[in-house]
C-alpha cells in the first residue's frame, strides 16, 4: 500500500514535468509574446479615436500609404512611391499584390472610400487637407490639397486603409469590434479589459512577421505592472512607473528602456491688451521684458531633478531636432537661462518691482507629475513677485475651460505631441493669430498676434516643397523663441521595461509595434 | 404580495428616475465632452461635426428628454468614448465583477459566521480577543494596500499565485467564469481575498455583537435547561435571531461591491465594469456614467427586495407589506 501511494507520487511528479515543459517545446517552434500596456483599446476602428492604446493597435491591424519608421522618417508604405504632379496635385502609386486578411487584394478603390468614409468620423481631421481624392487606375490615386502643402506624405501616416467591401458589409458599430486590414497582425480574441490576442498574418507585404502570436494586456496600475513582469506573466511592459526604474536597472534579467517621448510641456502667456485673472489695467505680459524675466525665472534643472527624478529632457525649442522647423544651434534655454537676479531687474524695468498676481491653469492627471510642476512654477515665479494661484483641474474639465478664447485664462500649462515629424501643425494652431484664416489659431491660447510670425507661416503653407517649408518654420521659430510665445519647459521620457531576451527599440511616437520586435 | 410588488416596482422607477436627474445635473457642471473626442488643434468645424455626432449639439433639456425618451424604447444610450451602446458596455463587464464579488462574499460568510458565533459564545477566551483584533485590521487596512502586499508577497516574491488578469475562462451559459479552470481559479484568488477582507470583518463583528445580546437572554437559558446541546443552542436558537441585521448588511455590502469593487479591480487588472466607471468619469463619458448608476440603483432595488423576502424566512413575524 505504502509502495502504491509513493508509485502514485512519482506519476503524478512525471505527469507535472511533462505538462511544465510542454508549453516550452511550442514556444520554442513560434515566438510568441505578452506586452502590457496601460490601457485597452477603446477602438479598434482607425476613424473613431486616437488615444495611445488604439494607435498601437491600428498599426497592427491597418497599414497607411507612407510608413512613419522608429525614428520618424517617411518612406513608402502601401503606396510605392509617390510624385507632385504641380503645387496642389499628389499621385500615389500603389504596391501591386498586397493582401487584406480575407485575401483580397488592396485597389486604388479602397484608399478612396477610406477618405470619403473619414469624412464624416469623429477623426475627420486626419483628411483635413484633402480636397478631392480619385482614381486614376486600379493602382493609381491623385489627391488633391486644398492649398499647397509639403507634408502631406507625412499626414497620410496616420491614415489607415480599410477594406470597402468588408466595411459595407459588417458595418460601422461590427468594424469597431473585428478589424480587418493589411496590417501585419490579425485578430483572433478580444476580451475587453482583459486580453487582445493577436496572430501572424502570413501574407504580410513586408514579410511574415517574426513574432508569431501577441498577447496585449491592459494594466492601469503601474505597480502591478511591474509585478506582472517580474513574476514573468509580460514580457514587456509600456510606462515603467518612475520608481520602479532603479530596481529594473538593478536586476539582469531585465532591460530598462528609456527615450525622450515627443510630449512637450509647455506654458502659454496671455498676450492680450487686458488679461482675464490680473487685476491691472493693462497686461504685465505685453511687455517683453517680463516675459524674459517668467522665462529666467523658471528652473527647468530643478523641475527635471527634483520632481521628475531626471527622467525629463528640457526642451530646447519647441518641436524636437528631428522635426520640420527646428533650427540647428538655436536653444531656448541658452537664450533665456536661469538667472533670477537678472529677471528680477528685467521685472524692475518694467515697472514691475513689486510684481502681481495671476493664475495658472494646469491639470492634474493629464501629464506625468502635473500637479508637481505647477507647484513648483508658483514657488518659482514667487521669488521675482509674481503671485501664481494655482486653478488645478482633472483633465475632463481642463480642455474645455482653456480652449479658445480661453476668456478664463491668463497662464495656462499644457502639452503638446508632434508625432507628425513637422513644426507647422503647432505652430499653426498654438501661435498664428486668432480669427484670421479658418483652421488657424484655434489653440492660440495665448492670444499671440504677430503679422510677422504669421507671414512666415503662410508661406509655408503655400508651399509645395519641404525644404522651403522646412526654412519659412525655422524663421517662424525664430520669432517664436525672440518674443516667448510659450515657454517651452520639457519632453517628458518613455519608459519601457523587458525581459531579457526581448529586443525592443523604442519609437520616437510612443508606439509599440510588434512587428518592429525579436525575441532572441 | 401583489400589492407590495407593485408598490416596490414604483418606488424603483422614481429612484432610477431621480438617479438620471441627479446624473445629469451633475455631468453639466465638468464641462463639455466634446474637447475630450477631438484632438487638441481641432478646428471649429471638427468640433461642429463631433458634438453633432455625438449629439451634443442640443440644448441640455433637450438631450435629457431625448435620453428619457430613448429608455422608454428600451434603447439607453451611446458611449461618446467607445461609440457602443452603454448598457452593453456594462454587460459585458459585469461576469467579471459579479463573479470575483460572489467569490468573496461566499468567503466572507463561510469565514465570518462561524468566528462571529465563537466570539460571541466565548467573549473571554483568548482565540476570541485575537479574532477581534483580527477584524479591527480587517476594518481599518486600506483595500488597496492590502492588494498590492498580497502581489508583492505571494506573486512576486513567493511566484505562487499570478499578479493580474483574469487567467483562462470557460464559458457557460453565455458567461465566461474563471473559477472553472484551474488558471483561472488561481488568478482569482487574490482580488477575491483582498475584497473579502472589509466585508468580513463588518460581517464578523455584527454576528458576535448580536450572539452576545442573544446569549444573555432567558430563551437562551430555557434551551439549555430543557437539555439541548450546547452548539445546537448556539447556531439554532441563537443565530437565528442574529441573522436579520446579518443579512441586512450581507445586502447593502454586496450591492456596494458589485458597483464599487474598482479599487480591487485596478490594482489586479481585474477585467470588471468598475473600471470602466471610472475611465468614463475621467472622460466625461456621461451615457456609461448615468447608465452605470441607474444600473447599480437598480442592484440595490433588487437586493434589498430578496433581503426582505429572507427576512419573513427567518423570522415569520415579518410580513411583506
Amino acid at each position: 500500500m505504502r509502495y502504491f501511494k509513493q508509485s502514485g507520487c512519482a506519476v503524478c511528479v512525471i505527469a507535472l514535468i511533462c505538462l511544465m515543459l510542454s508549453p516550452f517545446a511550442v514556444e520554442a517552434a513560434e515566438k510568441s509574446i505578452k506586452i502590457a500596456l496601460t490601457a485597452d483599446a477603446v477602438h479598434v476602428d482607425p476613424q473613431q479615436g486616437n488615444e495611445l492604446t488604439s494607435n498601437i493597435m491600428f498599426n497592427h491591424f491597418y497599414d497607411t500609404l507612407v510608413r512613419r519608421t522608429a525614428d520618424l522618417s517617411f518612406v513608402p508604405g502601401l503606396a510605392e512611391s509617390w510624385e507632385l504632379k504641380d503645387d496642389l496635385t499628389w499621385v500615389f502609386k500603389l504596391r501591386k499584390g498586397v493582401k487584406f486578411h480575407n485575401g483580397d487584394e488592396l485597389q486604388a478603390s479602397d484608399v478612396l472610400f477610406s477618405i470619403e468614409r473619414c469624412k464624416n468620423q469623429l477623426m475627420s481631421n486626419l483628411v483635413r487637407y484633402i480636397a478631392e481624392a480619385k482614381a486614376l487606375d486600379n493602382y493609381t490615386v491623385q489627391i488633391k490639397t486644398p492649398k499647397p502643402y509639403a507634408v502631406l506624405h507625412m499626414d497620410l501616416s496616420e491614415f489607415h486603409i480599410l477594406n470597402e467591401e468588408y466595411v459595407k458589409k459588417v458595418g460601422d458599430e461590427q468594424l469597431n469590434l473585428k478589424p480587418m486590414g493589411t496590417g501585419p497582425y490579425k485578430l483572433v480574441e478580444w476580451v475587453k479589459e482583459d486580453h487582445m490576442t493577436l496572430a501572424a498574418f502570413e501574407d504580410y507585404y513586408l514579410g511574415s512577421p517574426k513574432i508569431k502570436k501577441v498577447t496585449f494586456r491592459p494594466i492601469t496600475n503601474p505597480a502591478t505592472r511591474t509585478a506582472a513582469l517580474l513574476t514573468g506573466e509580460v514580457d514587456v511592459i509600456q510606462d515603467l512607473a518612475v520608481r520602479d526604474a532603479d530596481r529594473i536597472k538593478a536586476n539582469d534579467k531585465f532591460n530598462l528602456i528609456t527615450r525622450p517621448s515627443l510630449l512637450n510641456l509647455v506654458l502659454a502667456l496671455d498676450y492680450r491688451e487686458k488679461s482675464p485673472t490680473i487685476n491691472l489695467p493693462l497686461n504685465p505680459m505685453k511687455d517683453i521684458r517680463v516675459r524674459q524675466a517668467i522665462a529666467r525665472a523658471i528652473d527647468v534643472d530643478t523641475i527635471g531633478k527634483v520632481i521628475m527624478n531626471g527622467l525629463a529632457t528640457p526642451s530646447d525649442q519647441y518641436v524636437p531636432s528631428s522635426h520640420i522647423g527646428y533650427v540647428d544651434g538655436l536653444n531656448f534655454r541658452q537664450e533665456y537661462p536661469f538667472d533670477l537676479e537678472k529677471a528680477k531687474a528685467l521685472m524692475k524695468e518694467a515697472g514691475y518691482e513689486k510684481g502681481f498676481t495671476m493664475a495658472l491653469d494646469a491639470t492634474n492627471n493629464r501629464y506625468v507629475n502635473d500637479q508637481d510642476i505647477a507647484q513648483a512654477l508658483a514657488g518659482m515665479l514667487a521669488k521675482i513677485g509674481i503671485t501664481v494661484n494655482l486653478n488645478l483641474m482633472p483633465k475632463s474639465n481642463f480642455f474645455g475651460y482653456i480652449r479658445v478664447p480661453s476668456n478664463k485664462s491668463s497662464f495656462i500649462m499644457s502639452g503638446w505631441d508632434t508625432p507628425s515629424g513637422d513644426a507647422g501643425g503647432m505652430y499653426n494652431s498654438m501661435m498664428y493669430s486668432r480669427n484670421k484664416k479658418k483652421g488657424y489659431g484655434q489653440a492660440n491660447r495665448g492670444a499671440y498676434a504677430s503679422e510677422e510670425f504669421d507671414a512666415w507661416i503662410d508661406k509655408a503653407d503655400a508651399t509645395p516643397r519641404v525644404e522651403e517649408r522646412d526654412k519659412f518654420l525655422q524663421e517662424a521659430t525664430k520669432i517664436a523663441v525672440r518674443d516667448i510665445v510659450l515657454i517651452p519647459i520639457h519632453y517628458e521620457q518613455d519608459l519601457y521595461a523587458t525581459r531579457k531576451n526581448v529586443d525592443l527599440k523604442p519609437r520616437v511616437d510612443k508606439f509599440i509595434w510588434t512587428f518592429e520586435l525579436d525575441m532572441k | 404580495m401583489i400589492s407590495y410588488l407593485i408598490k416596490r416596482v414604483f418606488q424603483m422607477v422614481v429612484v432610477l428616475w431621480v438617479v438620471s436627474i441627479i446624473v445629469f445635473t451633475m455631468m453639466s457642471f465638468t464641462g463639455d465632452p466634446t474637447y475630450m473626442m477631438v484632438p487638441l488643434d481641432a478646428t471649429e468645424d471638427e468640433i461642429a461635426n463631433a458634438r453633432m455626432l455625438l449629439g451634443l449639439d442640443k440644448p441640455y433639456i433637450v438631450q435629457y428628454g431625448i435620453f428619457l425618451k430613448n429608455i422608454l424604447g428600451g434603447d439607453f444610450g451611446r458611449s461618446f468614448v467607445f461609440r457602443q451602446p452603454a448598457l452593453g458596455l456594462i454587460m459585458e463587464r459585469m461576469p467579471a465583477t459579479v463573479e470575483m464579488v460572489l467569490v468573496a462574499m461566499t468567503l466572507a460568510l463561510l469565514l465570518a459566521i462561524p468566528l462571529g458565533v465563537f466570539a460571541g459564545a466565548y467573549p473571554q477566551k483568548k482565540t476570541s480577543r485575537g479574532i477581534m483584533a483580527g477584524s479591527l485590521l480587517g476594518i481599518s487596512l486600506p483595500n488597496f494596500w492590502v492588494g498590492m502586499m498580497l502581489i508583492f508577497i505571494l506573486a512576486v516574491r513567493f511566484n505562487i499565485l499570478p499578479s493580474s488578469g483574469r487567467g483562462d475562462t470557460l464559458r457557460m451559459m453565455g458567461v465566461n467564469l474563471s473559477i472553472l479552470t484551474p488558471d483561472g481559479f488561481k488568478h482569482i484568488i487574490l482580488p477575491a481575498v483582498t475584497l473579502c477582507f472589509s466585508t468580513l470583518a463588518i460581517l464578523l463583528r455584527i454576528t458576535r455583537a448580536g450572539m452576545m445580546e442573544v446569549m444573555k437572554q432567558d430563551f437562551i437559558k430555557f434551551a439549555r435547561a430543557k437539555g439541548a446541546t450546547f452548539r445546537s443552542v448556539l447556531f439554532k436558537h441563537a443565530l437565528k435571531n442574529v441573522l436579520i441585521p446579518v443579512v441586512t448588511i450581507f445586502g447593502l455590502q454586496l450591492g456596494d461591491l458589485i458597483g464599487f469593487a474598482t479599487i480591487t479591480e485596478y490594482i489586479f487588472a481585474w477585467p470588471g465594469m468598475g473600471k470602466l466607471l471610472i475611465d468614463s468619469i475621467y472622460m466625461g463619458d456621461r451615457p456609461v456614467i448615468v447608465v452605470y448608476l441607474m444600473f447599480v440603483a437598480f442592484l440595490f432595488v433588487i437586493i434589498n427586495f430578496t433581503v426582505d423576502v429572507i427576512y419573513t424566512l427567518i423570522d415569520p413575524r415579518i410580513k411583506l407589506r
